[in-house]
């Protein structure tokens, strides 16, 4: 598996990033509360 | 009254005082004893140790927290554990003879890891030869070899830097990523970077591996593997790397291994970060004749025993998720919890290897500070159970944990780059996910980017805000 130039365009591109973001974010907030026990 | 003593004031012990401060409030005694005043988010200690944030930066007073939530605050190193007459022995920082023994219903022993140096001569800052970013003073220490570095850099010279485990069963591989690749930025931004030869040396079985078995994904219909992404990232820094290799000494001038086959060979090395073994902190247990009673509480690497299954060969353990502790009590003295790092585990959770010679080339299990946190969550809640009900209603094992886990790859917010890694559950369960992983291959994820940059620098702010108590503090998560 490599890097391409294709792959750093996007992991750089600030506009996408910004929507990685928030998505992560959520993915996170997500992941955490399925996990929670009572 | 209940009284409740933690030992530590870490993510684990920190949190569990923050949940048991909060619930219990000021009709029960919540006690913390820590060796610092502070309380140090060590997370960012790699950007520190590259000389891109100042220590103080990652450090808060704890004094103030701890009055707001009604906790008492002893500074001080707590010594042994007197487990039938319930009480903690301390030697207080500042002398006061009413602080040198905390009674307790309830200890959490929150201790942090025993940085074992001494497990490989010439190990360490302290009397050895390489750096570390494990500590506060460390990281400093890091960042001063590293500046006088670059100053020869600078002359022309070409050096070689080799970051990575500096035992066969060092943990904490992930941050010893963070700080590699971070230093590959660092050169690169004062271009220097085609003068130095960054070699990534590890215990690891695969890149990747990070102690917890890699990680795989599913991404455009096919598996991809920890192993390949990081190797990616690592052939876009340039970065060599030697896994598979248990360092056995450090001489002033090489980096002494073995390897799985049981070959060694020695690296020269210029500057070299490698982190050490971690072992339980040196706490006395005295049982009520005056006797060492550490067989009871503690197991022989020094960490706590809790309700986990010991003894079980990788090959069963791996198939046995309810091995690992669910409520992190000590089986023998049940008012005894151990929460963070300072539990022992039930064994490894990546693949042990011995080589022919004998040595046990084997990343040991992470307990990262989102684990940390959600285990002194847990012990606290517990205990509010046993103090309000009498009865425990809270429990997460490993094999049921969600962690996110961001390493940096170099801290700018315009170019930066962090590798964002979910994993679900963090000990795979081949039980509940019947694939080759035991991971919900769903859930678990990985990407690089420069929003992982962000969600790093935001993470520390976050986090900073929480551990102080401040507004909303119970809703972000650990």
């Amino acid at each position: 598996m490599e890097i391409t130039p294709r792959d750093r365009f996007w992991m750089n591109f600030k506009l996408f990033q910004l929507v990685r973001f928030t998505v992560l974010n959520l993915k996170i907030l997500k992941g955490v509360n399925a996990s929670k026990r009572s | 009254m209940a009284r409740i003593a933690i030992i530590g004031a870490g993510f684990a012990g920190h949190t569990a005082a923050l949940y048991l401060g909060d619930k219990l409030g000021k009709g029960h005694e919540v006690t913390v004893i820590n060796r610092l005043e502070q309380f140090s988010y060590v997370p960012s200690w790699v950007w520190v140790g590259v000389g891109r944030m100042p220590l103080a930066k990652t450090q808060f007073a704890l004094r103030p927290v701890y009055r707001k939530f009604g906790i008492r605050f002893i500074v001080g190193r707590a010594t042994e554990i007197h487990p039938d007459e319930r009480y903690v022995a301390v030697e207080p920082a500042d002398g006061n003879p009413a602080d040198a023994r905390v009674d307790y219903d309830y200890l959490v022993v929150a201790t942090g890891p025993k940085l074992d140096f001494a497990g490989t001569p010439g190990l360490g800052p302290d009397g050895g030869f390489t750096e570390s970013i494990c500590t506060g003073p460390h990281a400093e220490h890091a960042r001063d070899r590293y500046l006088a570095e670059v100053d020869r850099l600078k002359q022309g010279e070409k050096r070689r830097f080799v970051v990575g485990t500096g035992h066969p069963g060092a943990t904490c591989q992930g941050a010893a990523f963070e700080y590699i690749t971070n230093l590959h930025k660092d050169l690169v931004r004062r271009g220097l970077r085609d003068q130095v030869d960054l070699l990534w040396l590890s215990n690891e079985r695969a890149v990747g591996d990070f102690g917890v078995r890699g990680v795989h994904i599913k991404r455009g219909g096919k598996i991809v593997s920890s192993a390949e992404f990081i190797g990616a990232a690592f052939k876009e820094y340039g970065i060599r790397h030697q896994v598979r290799t248990g360092v056995s000494e450090v001489t002033a001038d090489a980096i002494h291994w073995e390897d799985y086959d049981g070959a060694s060979g020695e690296t020269p090395y210029d500057f070299a970060m490698l982190i050490p073994r971690f072992l339980g902190q040196p706490l006395k247990v005295v049982d009520r004749e005056g006797n060492d009673a550490s067989g009871e509480v503690l197991a022989p690497n020094g960490l706590v025993k809790v309700d986990a299954r010991y003894g079980l060969p990788y090959e069963e353990l791996i198939r046995t998720p309810e091995a690992w502790p669910e409520r992190y009590q000590n089986p023998r003295y049940p008012e005894i919890f151990a929460a963070g790092i300072a539990f022992a585990p039930p064994g490894p959770v990546s693949e042990p290897h011995v080589n022919p010679n004998g040595m046990s080339i084997t990343a040991a299990a992470p307990r990262t500070g989102m684990v940390s946190g959600i285990i002194g969550r847990v012990v606290a809640l517990n205990i509010v159970d046993l103090v309000k009900r009498g009865k425990m209603t809270h429990g997460e094992r490993m094999t049921e944990m969600y962690a996110a886990c961001i390493a940096s790859m170099g801290d700018s917010l315009w170019d930066g780059s962090a590798a964002t890694i979910m994993i679900y559950p963090v000990v795979p369960d081949f039980r509940r996910y019947p694939n080759e992983e035991g991971r919900d291959l769903f859930v678990t994820h990985m990407e690089m980017g420069l929003a992982g940059a962000w969600m790093k620098r935001m993470l520390h702010t976050t986090f900073i805000h929480k551990l102080k108590g401040g507004i909303g503090w119970r809703f972000i998560p650990e």
